[in-house]
């Protein structure tokens, strides 16, 4: 079932489609414009540097002068790229980004469509993106693209199960409300109301610790940017791309990471609904989404500058051994605690414990070297060993 | 009638993209091709108000399945450029004579079945509480011996895969 928002102006419901459509497309421009400039700045921050500060007012309109660069620059296509493929895989790559964007609620009824479905939708679209960076990778003629294509393929397809798990964590709950009797929803703006008062980190960390682990191998940021490390195989999938194609797959990557961080912040820290409460002025709901939206982000960046990248059988281990097993003994506890009706205190402690594990096992893993034995095996599981 | 337009167009787009997947002169091609019939045809369930299996279309077929395809053949072939070749070997009269009986069959049981709620020629929407509760209450049992199955074959494959590694 498909809900629809009521039309603005009471206009007919296809025009008000692509009313709205054209505000997030025009929204999500300026979005990427100014995180490309804001990640130069933040990173920059990082490493005690300054990043752009000569186009404009402190650098505000470094953006724009990328893009101005990148629309004049010339779109080479290499003699033994297949045509069709190399041509089409940017925009194979940047429409289910675009797609997704259709279904996030920004505030109560903000959104272009409201799908009953929205949560699945949200990664059975992302699922596709894949092919674009797979076509790009086939399609170049490039042994290194190639290489860089079966990497993120290999990588997304990996951690989209732990993804999916940890969100099918929050969906259980959502069941367990009051006034659901016992039926969960897919519904994004839904499972946003049922946060008002307290958002899903606080029950579910584990859940949430997963989700941004995978959101960042799926995002292709660093420690998981094996598919586009530049010192290994020179940029990845889209090496052979130059001008206006090449900005296409940047423009999806920074919108993919814009749409992720609405969309974790809607699943886990309450979306437009929390701390303000459903009852709050439209700009309110709005500013507090664009905020956590802007922390995700923020930690993206963080997260980037702090952790060197890791190696692709780290990469795999860590996805296979530590955050499925968690993800689906957070699936299991959540439906004993839910099937018993034990108090939701319970959730949040046991999750908390799972996320202590995890965190533990990360960081034993980073502070020690023996690889020998079955106990060594373990510790070679996990981040950050280089 | 815009959703029988709509419906139209997609059902020629989709016609037109099997016809790729068959006549394309590279693998590669006839890979990306099935990608867009797939993603067709949960287009095409989107019109027909089953969105729940429109994005199970959209997640298997579009984004698991032909992936995997895609991924088989970066891994085994040597010229990914994508240049002609021969695809059609001496198993063409056979693989003809099994996609025409197919037609066939499909088209018969389409034709020849009367469907439930099919009287008023409006599609009726399902709702995904009822499909849960067919899939884990009403075939609980089954859908667990599916699951288990699956996951001895899961298993299974990866032994023979190492086996054949080790040796």
């Amino acid at each position: 079932m498909m809900l629809f928002a009521d039309p603005l102006f009471g206009l007919p419901s296809w025009i008000d489609a692509i009313i709205r459509v054209l505000i997030v497309v025009l929204a999500m421009t300026l979005v990427v414009v100014y995180l490309t400039y804001g990640e130069r700045k933040v990173v920059a921050r990082f490493q005690q540097r300054l990043g752009p500060t000569r186009t404009g007012p402190g650098g505000l309109l470094q953006g724009f002068a990328d893009a101005l660069k990148l629309v004049t620059k010339e779109d080479i296509r290499p003699a033994n790229a297949d045509r069709w493929v190399f041509e089409l895989a940017p925009y194979a790559t940047f429409i289910p980004v675009f797609l997704v964007l259709v279904a996030l609620p920004f505030a109560e009824n903000w959104g272009v469509r409201n799908l009953a479905l929205g949560l699945f939708y949200v990664f059975a679209i992302l699922g596709l993106n894949i092919v674009g960076i797979l076509m790009a990778g086939l399609g170049s003629g490039n042994k290194y693209a190639l290489l860089g294509g079966v990497r993120a393929a290999a990588q997304m397809i990996s951690y989209e199960i732990p993804l999916v798990v940890s969100l099918l964590c929050v969906v259980m709950i959502t069941g367990a409300e009051d006034g659901m009797n016992g039926v969960g929803t897919l519904n994004l703006n839904l499972i946003a109301a049922l946060q008002e008062d307290r958002p899903y980190i606080v029950l579910q960390p584990l859940a949430f610790l997963i989700f941004f682990t995978a959101m960042l191998s799926e995002l292709h940021r660093a420690p998981f940017d094996i598919p586009v490390a530049e010192s290994e195989i020179v940029g990845g999938y889209f090496v052979e791309y130059s001008g206006i194609r090449w900005s296409m797959f940047q423009l999806s990557e920074y919108a993919s990471m814009w749409g992720f961080s609405v969309f974790g912040s809607v699943v886990f820290l309450g979306g437009w609904a929390w701390p303000f409460g459903v009852d709050a002025h439209w700009t309110i709901q709005l500013g507090t989404t664009l905020v956590k939206s802007l922390a995700f982000i923020i930690a993206i960046f963080w997260v980037r500058t702090t952790v060197p990248r890791l190696r692709i059988d780290q990469l795999m281990n860590f996805s296979w051994k530590v955050l499925l097993e968690l993800s689906f003994l957070q699936l299991i506890v959540n439906g004993f605690i839910l099937y018993y009706e034990w108090p939701q205190e319970l959730l949040a402690l046991t999750s908390a414990i799972g996320a202590g594990l995890l965190i533990f096992l990360i960081i034993r893993h980073a502070t020690t070297r023996s690889t020998s034995g079955l106990v060594g095996t373990y510790k070679t599981l996990g981040t950050a060993s280089q | 009638m815009a959703t029988e337009v709509l419906w139209w167009i997609f059902a020629v787009l989709i016609t037109g993209a099997g016809a790729g997947v068959v006549f394309s002169r590279s693998v590669l091609h006839s890979a990306i091709f099935l990608i867009g019939t797939m993603a067709g045809i949960g287009a095409m369930y989107i019109f027909l108000t089953v969105e729940f299996l429109a994005l199970v279309q959209f997640l298997i077929y579009g984004g698991a399945v032909t992936v995997l395809i895609l991924l088989a053949l970066m891994l085994t072939r040597a010229d990914p450029s994508g240049r002609p070749e021969k695809v059609n070997g001496a198993q063409m009269p056979f693989a003809l004579l099994v996609g025409g009986g197919l037609l066939a069959a499909l088209v018969g049981v389409a034709v020849g079945t009367s469907w439930p709620g099919n009287n008023d020629d409006e599609p009726t929407n399902i709702d995904i509480t009822a499909v849960s509760d067919r899939l884990f209450a009403d075939f609980g049992a089954p859908f667990i011996l599916i699951s288990a199955l699956l996951l001895v074959a899961l298993v299974g494959a990866i032994i023979l895969a190492r086996q054949e590694e080790g040796e």
